[in-house]
C-alpha cells in the first residue's frame, strides 16, 4: 500500500501550522498535548505520507481514534484545511493498513455491514435493548451492557412504527418535500420524526418519506468504512430521485453534512458523481429550510411547558454546515425564553459512535458541557442531531441534572399546536 | 531515553504528564518555523509548579538539555527542540488562578491562552493588553519568553510592560518566587530581565499580570489605498504629527486576498493595494482628537475610502481578519516565513520597497501585514520546504532584508524573538563585548546552558566565551 492511498497529502499542505485550531479541540483541551490536536493530527498525517511514520504504527492509530472528528477545528481555521475529509481518509487508509481483531472486525461487520443496512435489523436490535433496559438483563451485564444502562430508555414499538410514505400539506399548499427518516433517528426518536413532519405539513409542504430507505452511511465514513459509505451514498441517492427533486430535509445534523458531501464522497466514480452532487444541492437541514418559512407572527407561548431553552449547535449543523443562526430565530419564533448556553459550539462528546467505542474520552469531554448547562440556568437543552440527543439525555442524568432534551423540531411543534389550540 | 528515567518521571507527572513515544513525539519538531526541525527525545506537560520543580530535578540531576514551549506558535524556533533534550510543555498548565479587579491583576498559569485571559477578565470591564495575532493560541508563558507584541501594542507597550509577577521554576528545579504584584520592582528588577529571555534563563510557569481597564469608548476605521506606498507614509505621517491611535496596521493585497477567502473574511476590498486599519480609544473626546487628524493625513496621502465599523461585530470581524492572515497565507503555498523587523517610521516606505524587491528579485511571493504605527514589519514570504533551492533563496532574501533593516537604523525583531533564525544576526546589531555581557547574565541564571542552549546568542560569541573563561 503506497503512503499517497492512505493520507490525503495534498490537503494536508493547506495546514501552515499556525496552532490557531489547538484550542477549540476537544482532545487537545483533555489532553494538551499536541499528537492530540488537529495540527498534531496532521503533522502525522503528513508524516506518512512522505514516508518518515508508518502507518501501521499504533500510536498513529491511536491519535487518528481519539478524534471526535467535531470539524470545530475547521470552523477556525485560516487556511481552510477540510479537517473532516482528512480525518476520514486516514482512518480509511488505517483500516486497510492495520487490521483489527476478530472480535472488533466481527462488530463492525455486524454494525456497519448488517444492522446499519437494514431496517429488519435495526428494528430488531432496538427491541432486543428495549427488553435488555427493561428487564433488567443490561444491568446483570455488568461492563458489556453498561452502554445500555446509561442511555435513555429505547421507545416501545409503537413510538418506532414507519412515517407515512406521503404526508399533505394542511392548508394552503405551497409545495413537496422529501424526507429523511434516517436510521437510529426513527428506533430513537420517533417523536422528532413526527414533528418534523408535522412542522413541515403546517407550513404548506407535502411531505414524502422513502419508507424502504435505511441509511445515509455517515457513520461508515466517520469510521473509515470508506467502501460501505460509498455503496450507501449511491443506494441513497436512488431512494431520493424516486422522490421527486425537490428539497430533502434533515434532521440529523450528522446525516445533513454527510450527504451534503456526497459530491466528494463519489468524487471518483464517474458514472455517480454528477448525480451526486445534483443530490446534495437538495440536502437542507431542518431549520435551514423551515426558518424562512415560518411567519414571524405565529408566536406561541411555551414558557410554562418547556421553562428556559438553551440550545447547544450540534457540530456537524455549525462546523459541517455552517448552520447557526436559523435554529436559534426558530427557537425566538415559537415564543419560548432562551438563554445562551457558553462554548455551545464545542463537542458533547457524543461523536456518532464514539461514546460506545471510547466510553471514558466521550464522558471526559461531556462534563465540560454540563457545567456549562447547569451554569447557564436553563431547563430544557435543545439540539438537532440524535447522537447528541443521547448523549444529553444519559450525560445530564448521569451527572444528576433535571432538564429535559429537545430535538428544535419538537420545539416548535409544541408551539404550532399550541397556537392552534388557542 | 533510558526507561528508567522514563519511569521516574512517569512517577512524578503521571502517564498524562510524560510523551516518550516516538510517534507522538514527531509531533513536537518545530513550532511556528516549520523551516527547522528536530525531535525531542521526550515531552513532559506538568500540572503544577511543584510537578515541574520536581520534574526539572531530575533532569538536572541527568544534565538533560530543556526547551520549554507553550503553544508551538512561536516564529523563531525558539521552541524548536534540541538534540537529546527534553521539550516541557504548558498545555497542561491552564488555570487562571487568581483575578483581583480591585487591584487590576491576574495570576495565572503558563499554559493559559492569551485570549482565555482576556475572557475571564471581560466581564470585570478589564482586559490584557497585549495581543499577538497568535492569541487564540499562544500562551501567557510563551508570550514571557519572547516578550510578545501586537497591534495594540502600539499603544499598551509588549508583554513586558504588563508582567508584574512571576513563579520561575530554574534550571536545578528549585523555585524562584517573584509573584508579588508590585508595579515598582523592589532590588534588581529580575521580572524584567526575565521577560524576553526566550526560555533560557528557566521556566516561568505562574504569572502576574496587570489589567488594563476596557476603555469608554473604541472606534475602528478602515482606510484604503490603492497603493502600498501612500499607506506606508500616512502612517509616517501619523508618527509625525504625536498622534497616538491604540493600533495602526497594514495589509497588502495579497494579504487581503488570502484573508477574503478564508473563514476569516473581514470585508476587505479585494480591489485595494493596501488597507490601513486604525483604532483608537478612550473617552468620545480623546477619541475624535486623534480620529480627526489621523482621518485628514488618510486622506491627504490618497485613501480613496474610509470605512467604519458600526458595531462590535464588524470591529471583531476586522480584527479576526487581520489576526488570521499568517494562517491563511496557508491557502498561497504550504510553508509561510515570517519575517520580523523594526524600522524607523520615518523609512517605512522605502524598508517595505527595499523587501519586496529582494523577494522579487529572489522570485519569491511576498505579502506585506504589519504593526506599521511601531514600524514593526512582517515581510511574509510563501515557500515550498519540500524545494530546498526554494528554501536557500528565502533564506537569503530574510539575510538580505535583515542587513538592509540594520543598516538603516532598524532592529532585528519586534516581537517574535531571536531564537534559531535570527541568532547569527545578532552580531550585526551587538559587538562581541555586549554579546559577552549577555552570556553572563545567561550564565547567571544557568551556569550549565542546559536551558534552551544554542538559541539567540550567536554559536561563535558562547564559543569564545568559554575560551576566555576556562584557562582562569
Amino acid at each position: 500500500m503506497k503512503p499517497l492511498e492512505l493520507v490525503d497529502y495534498a490537503k494536508s499542505l493547506d495546514c501552515i501550522h499556525c496552532g490557531l485550531c489547538l484550542r477549540t479541540c476537544p482532545t487537545y483541551q483533555l489532553t494538551g498535548a499536541e499528537p492530540s490536536s488537529p495540527r498534531g493530527r496532521i503533522y502525522l498525517m503528513r508524516a506518512v505520507a512522505e514516508g518518515e511514520l508508518a502507518a501501521t504504527d499504533p500510536q498513529y492509530r491511536e491519535e487518528m481514534d481519539f478524534c471526535l472528528a467535531c470539524r470545530h477545528c475547521e470552523s477556525v481555521c485560516p487556511a481552510g484545511v477540510r479537517f473532516g475529509e482528512m480525518i476520514e481518509t486516514a482512518r480509511a487508509g488505517l483500516e486497510k493498513v492495520q487490521p483489527r481483531g476478530i472480535v472488533a472486525r466481527t462488530a463492525r461487520r455486524i454494525g456497519f455491514g448488517t444492522i446499519l443496512r437494514s431496517r429488519f435489523w435495526l428494528s430488531l436490535m432496538a427491541t432486543s435493548m428495549r427488553i435488555g433496559q427493561r428487564s433488567g438483563i443490561a444491568r446483570l451485564m455488568g461492563k458489556l451492557g453498561r452502554p445500555l444502562v446509561e442511555m435513555p430508555e429505547v421507545p416501545p414499538k409503537s413510538e418506532r412504527a414507519p412515517l407515512p410514505a406521503h404526508s399533505p400539506a394542511v392548508g394552503p399548499r405551497k409545495g413537496e418535500v422529501a424526507m429523511l427518516e434516517g436510521c437510529a433517528m426513527r428506533e430513537l426518536y420517533g417523536r422528532v420524526n413526527r414533528a418534523t413532519v408535522e412542522v413541515l405539513t403546517h407550513i404548506g409542504y407535502d411531505t414524502r418519506v422513502p419508507t424502504k430507505h435505511v441509511c445515509c452511511g455517515a457513520l461508515h465514513a466517520h469510521n473509515g468504512e470508506i467502501e460501505g459509505a460509498r455503496e450507501l451514498a449511491r443506494s441513497t441517492i436512488e431512494h431520493f430521485e424516486r422522490e421527486g427533486s425537490g428539497p430533502i430535509i434533515v434532521n440529523s445534523a450528522g446525516c445533513g453534512a454527510h450527504m451534503r458531501a456526497y459530491g466528494h464522497l463519489l468524487a471518483e466514480d464517474v458514472a455517480w458523481r454528477e448525480r451526486a452532487g445534483r443530490f446534495a444541492a437538495r440536502v437542507r437541514d431542518f431549520s435551514e429550510f423551515v426558518a424562512p418559512e415560518l411567519p414571524a407572527d405565529k408566536k406561541g407561548s411555551l414558557d410554562k411547558d418547556l421553562g428556559v431553552l438553551a440550545y447547544d449547535d450540534p457540530c456537524h449543523l455549525c462546523h459541517g454546515q455552517q448552520i447557526r443562526s436559523q435554529p436559534r430565530t426558530l427557537l425566538e419564533r415559537s415564543g419560548a425564553a432562551r438563554v445562551d448556553l457558553p462554548d455551545s459550539e464545542s463537542c458533547c462528546g457524543s461523536a456518532g459512535i464514539y461514546s460506545l467505542l471510547r466510553p471514558d474520552d466521550s464522558k471526559a469531554v461531556f462534563a465540560k458541557k454540563a457545567a456549562a448547562f447547569r451554569a447557564c440556568g436553563a431547563e430544557t437543552l435543545v439540539t438537532a442531531n440524535p447522537g447528541c440527543h443521547m448523549q444529553w439525555e444519559s450525560g445530564l442524568r448521569r451527572e444528576g441534572v433535571r432538564a429535559r432534551v429537545l430535538h428544535v423540531a419538537e420545539v416548535i411543534a409544541a408551539a404550532l399546536r399550541k397556537s392552534r389550540a388557542r | 531515553m533510558r526507561r528508567e528515567l522514563i519511569d521516574e518521571l512517569l512517577g512524578v507527572l503521571g502517564p498524562a504528564g510524560v510523551i516518550h513515544e516516538p510517534t507522538r513525539l514527531l509531533a513536537y519538531e518545530c513550532d511556528g518555523l516549520a523551516l527547522l526541525r528536530q525531535r525531542p527525545a521526550l515531552v513532559l506537560l506538568p500540572r503544577t509548579t511543584d510537578e515541574c520543580s520536581r520534574a526539572m530535578r531530575i533532569l538536572h540531576r541527568e544534565k538533560i538539555p530543556v526547551v520549554g514551549r507553550g503553544a508551538g506558535t512561536g516564529l523563531s524556533g525558539g521552541a524548536t527542540p534540541v538534540e537529546g533534550g527534553v521539550l516541557v510543555g504548558f498545555g497542561r498548565m491552564r488555570d487562571v488562578l487568581e483575578v483581583n479587579v480591585a487591584d487590576r491583576y491576574a495570576r495565572v498559569q503558563a499554559g493559559v491562552v492569551n485570549v482565555d485571559l482576556t475572557l475571564a477578565v471581560e466581564k470585570h470591564g478589564l482586559f490584557y493588553a497585549p495581543d499577538p495575532s497568535s492569541q487564540a493560541a499562544c500562551t501567557i508563558g510563551g508570550n514571557v519568553g519572547e516578550n510578545s507584541g501586537g497591534p495594540h501594542c502600539f499603544k499598551h507597550g509588549a508583554t513586558t510592560r504588563h508582567i508584574l509577577g512571576l513563579v520561575i521554576v530554574r534550571d536545578d528545579g528549585s523555585v524562584l518566587d517573584l509573584a508579588l504584584p508590585q508595579a515598582d520592582p523592589l532590588g534588581y528588577d529580575l521580572v524584567g530581565l526575565f521577560v524576553g529571555s526566550e526560555g533560557m534563563f528557566g521556566l516561568a510557569t505562574e504569572i502576574t499580570v496587570a489589567l488594563v481597564p476596557t476603555p469608554p469608548v473604541t472606534e475602528t476605521f478602515l482606510a484604503i489605498f490603492t497603493d502600498l506606498d501612500s499607506a506606508c507614509d500616512a502612517v509616517s505621517d501619523a508618527i509625525a504629527a504625536k498622534l497616538e491611535p491604540s493600533a495602526l496596521e497594514i495589509l497588502d493585497r495579497l494579504t487581503i486576498q488570502a484573508v477574503e477567502a478564508s473563514v476569516f473574511a473581514a470585508g476587505y476590498p479585494r480591489e485595494a493595494e493596501a488597507v490601513l486599519l486604525i483604532e483608537a480609544e478612550g473617552t468620545e473626546v480623546e477619541v475624535e482628537a486623534t480620529l480627526a487628524p489621523m482621518k485628514a493625513i488618510a486622506q491627504k496621502r490618497g485613501a480613496i475610502d474610509m470605512r467604519r465599523a458600526r458595531s462590535a461585530a464588524e470591529r471583531k470581524k476586522l480584527w479576526a481578519g487581520r489576526k488570521g492572515a499568517f494562517g491563511a497565507m496557508g491557502r498561497i503555498a504550504p510553508d509561510l516565513y515570517v519575517a520580523d523587523v523594526v524600522v524607523p517610521r520615518t523609512k517605512l516606505r522605502e524598508l517595505v520597497a527595499e523587501s519586496t524587491r529582494i523577494a522579487r528579485e529572489k522570485r519569491l511571493k511576498l505579502a506585506n501585514v504589519f504593526h506599521a504605527g511601531d514600524g514593526n514589519l512582517h515581510p511574509n514570504i510563501s515557500y515550498d520546504r519540500r524545494d530546498p533551492d526554494e528554501v536557500k533563496r528565502v533564506l537569503a532574501a530574510s539575510d538580505e532584508i535583515m542587513k538592509v533593516v540594520v543598516a538603516a537604523g532598524g532592529s532585528l525583531t519586534g516581537e517574535h524573538g531571536v531564537g534559531l533564525e535570527k541568532q547569527e544576526f545578532m552580531s550585526l546589531v551587538f559587538n562581541d563585548d555586549d554579546l559577552r555581557a549577555m552570556c553572563r547574565v545567561r550564565e547567571a541564571w544557568d551556569p550549565e546552558g542546559r536551558m534552551n542552549p544554542g538559541k539567540l546568542i550567536p554559536v561563535h560569541a558562547c564559543r569564545e566565551m568559554r575560551g576566555t573563561e576556562k584557562p582562569r
